[in-house]
């Protein structure tokens, strides 16, 4: 079985077709690229699948472990095991770093059936995760993304993700952003969480992340569908030739 | 129709001071008292009594051996506790040297309800009805010099259907004095009219959290009466959760220089409440401070008031006014009304005011959600944060958690009724 399926998935925003019957299986164990154009439907695929208000299918079937998500709200989705990566991580003026990823761990704990973690055995295991990441007590303390450089808030998404130990994670254009120094930490990071029980989605422009976090798959998005997929390589054709020469051969 | 039911209430007062000798204040009070304020008046245009006129009400007879359940949240601290109005000594704490309670006679009385009557809330309703029918003027005297470490908390409670409960306090701190009070409102009447009177002399100090958390059939409209003298303080924080209808009118009157007045709030309501935080800041003299940061969250069909009034004098110069407030609506159908109003006649001030009203952001709570965060706690998260600055700001540290435990309850409630 799956870890994530996507079945013919086919969305409208403002009636106008952006997924136009797009399908994607992902194993436990694998990481995904998937690249494409401006406009291809990218970003649209991650709100997609993580549950935001007005990105709903208009027919097809996405299942997470087997489950479809199609009945179930962003919250349920998360601690069900997805984790959305942001593009443009969202700043919380006034909540905390520490207290709001305590929140987000022990519902997804209370979810496995886990007991939740107090606050002190929380801040540890926080500190613990933040020191590989670079994250500074002191970005824990501040309001969640405040402040906050390009690089720390892709390093806090990272840290989250470590945190929740999420089956499936959609990383939605990571790298973008980033300078090279940046984009190691935050690809070491991600990399540290591959196993054989989880699986990657990296979503991406440029071929220069899959340098750092190498894919298993790779896969063209173009114009709401998957119009070819195939190894790493893939991702230097179109690095080479740019995405034009594929979607006319397509 | 409606004004015999108004007038009824008007005879029922008159029949409860009709015991007293003719030069008595309660008759004095009576004498004056005319009638609700009518929505034409200006600062009643947005807070309207009609359904108020339209209830039996009599003011209450206060049964000084009732006996009351609530008990204090805080260890150690000093409680004053007045029931139907009526201060309980059986029920109140013993006091720590330099501090005193008394009860008000006649001519002290007297002098009391003319500060009021020379106050800009000389028309307000409960100015005259609480005089005419309070059991007594209670009076909290902090000598000079004395800091109060201990926490005062005045609970005000009891009263019943139908009836009306007028607390009456004269709150007086003497030359380089200080105290925190939290004061809490928790009565079960129609109609509670509380009155406070306080007067902070040279460099003296009060911080004051006022919790009005009446039950959800009450009207509460409580006048509040303050005079600063040179270098004192007066920080208050006001949050408003309980009743139907609750409305902190709080005049303060900036008599010396150097005086610093905080008059802060939040404001949290739901159902059909209609919550009112009005004030009037009177700079009489220069080189004073005032600010007003007040925050509301309403669901259902409730309906929220500010109205802050500043006035600089033609010789206070380089006064400091701030005023800001901010609300949220969690519901179509709820109201956020904002009203600041400027009146500068000196020349060298700085004054700014500012009102937004607006909703939680669709990109805020989306985020919490793809965490894993339920939608309810999600939004509870990110209401807390809104009010976090303004209650870490206002209220002192150690007693910051209960503020915030008082309002996740209240949210609570909002937020569960608007899914």
């Amino acid at each position: 079985m799956s870890l994530l399926e996507i079945k013919n998935a086919k969305l409208k925003l403002e009636d106008k077709d952006i997924l136009k019957g797009l399908s994607l299986s992902v194993n436990s164990g694998e990481v995904h690229a998937i690249m494409g154009p401006n406009g291809s439907g990218k970003s649209t695929l991650s709100y997609m699948l993580a549950g935001r208000d007005g990105y709903e299918l208009e027919s097809g079937d996405v299942f997470l472990e087997g489950q479809s998500l199609l009945e179930m709200e962003a919250d349920e989705r998360a601690r069900s095991g997805l984790f959305l990566a942001f593009q443009y991580p969202v700043e919380l003026p006034g909540v905390g770093g520490m207290s709001f990823l305590r929140e987000a761990v022990n519902s997804r704990r209370k979810f496995l059936g886990e007991e939740e973690l107090d606050h002190l055995a929380f801040v540890k295991e926080a500190r613990k995760v933040a020191s590989k990441m670079f994250v500074k007590d002191e970005m824990l303390k501040r309001a969640v993304n405040v402040g906050f450089s390009g690089g720390e808030k892709k390093r806090f998404e990272i840290l989250q993700m470590a945190m929740l130990k999420p089956k499936v994670s959609i990383l939605d254009e990571t790298d973008s952003g980033l300078d090279v120094d940046a984009l190691k930490i935050v690809s070491d990071g991600v990399n540290a969480q591959r196993n054989d029980d989880n699986a990657i989605v990296v979503i991406t422009h440029y071929q220069r992340l899959l340098d750092y976090i190498v894919p298993d798959f790779v896969h063209i998005l173009s114009d709401g569908s998957i119009i070819k997929s195939g190894g790493a390589e893939l991702a230097l054709e179109v690095e080479k030739n740019g995405y034009a020469g594929l979607i006319n051969a397509a | 129709m409606l004004h015999n039911v108004r007038d009824n209430y008007v005879i029922s007062v008159k029949d409860h001071v009709s015991q007293f000798e003719e030069k008595s204040f309660r008759k004095l009070a009576s004498n004056d008292f005319k009638s609700w304020p009518s929505p034409r008046e200006e600062t009643w245009r947005l807070s309207r009594l009609g359904v108020l006129s339209r209830k039996e009400i009599t003011p209450i007879k206060p049964n000084l051996k009732k006996q009351i359940s609530s008990v204090s949240k805080f260890n150690g601290s000093k409680i004053i506790r007045f029931v139907d109005g009526a201060l309980r000594e059986d029920l109140s704490s013993k006091l720590p040297p330099g501090s005193s309670l008394n009860i008000l006679g006649e001519e002290d009385s007297l002098k009391c309800f003319h500060k009021f009557k020379d106050s800009n809330l000389k028309d307000h309703p409960s100015t005259n009805v609480s005089f005419s029918c309070t059991p007594s003027i209670v009076k909290l005297t902090i000598e000079k010099d004395v800091k109060i470490r201990d926490l005062f908390e005045i609970i005000y409670e009891g009263g019943d259907d139908d009836s009306s409960v007028h607390p009456a306090l004269y709150i007086e701190l003497k030359d380089n004095s200080s105290i925190t009070i939290i004061e809490s409102f928790n009565h079960l009447s129609s109609l509670i009219m509380p009155i406070q009177l306080v007067e902070l002399k040279k460099n003296a100090s009060i911080n004051l959290l006022k919790i009005f958390n009446d039950n959800q059939q009450s009207y509460n409209l409580s006048a509040n009466c303050t005079f600063l003298s040179e270098k004192s303080n007066y920080n208050s924080f006001s949050l408003i959760k309980g009743g139907l209808f609750t409305r902190s009118e709080t005049h303060a009157y900036l008599k010396g220089e150097n005086c610093n007045l905080n008059l802060n709030g939040v404001y949290l309501s739901t159902k059909n409440q209609h919550h009112d935080l009005t004030t009037a800041i009177y700079h009489d003299v220069p080189n004073c401070t005032s600010k007003q940061i007040v925050r509301g969250v309403l669901g259902g069909k409730s309906t929220g008031v500010f109205q802050g009034k500043v006035r600089v004098a033609p010789d206070a110069q380089k006064t400091d006014g701030q005023q800001m407030s901010r609300a949220i609506l969690l519901s179509e159908n709820a109201i956020a009304n904002a009203k600041p109003e400027l009146e500068i006649y000196a020349d060298d001030v700085i004054c700014a005011h500012g009102a937004t009203i607006g909703e939680i952001e669709d990109d805020q709570l989306f985020y919490l959600k793809s965490r894993g965060i339920s939608e309810i706690k999600a939004k509870q998260i990110l209401i807390t944060a809104f009010l976090k600055d303004i209650i870490n700001e206002s209220v002192e540290e150690s007693i910051q958690n209960f503020v915030f435990e008082e309002a996740d309850l209240a949210l609570s409630e909002i937020i569960s009724k608007e899914k």
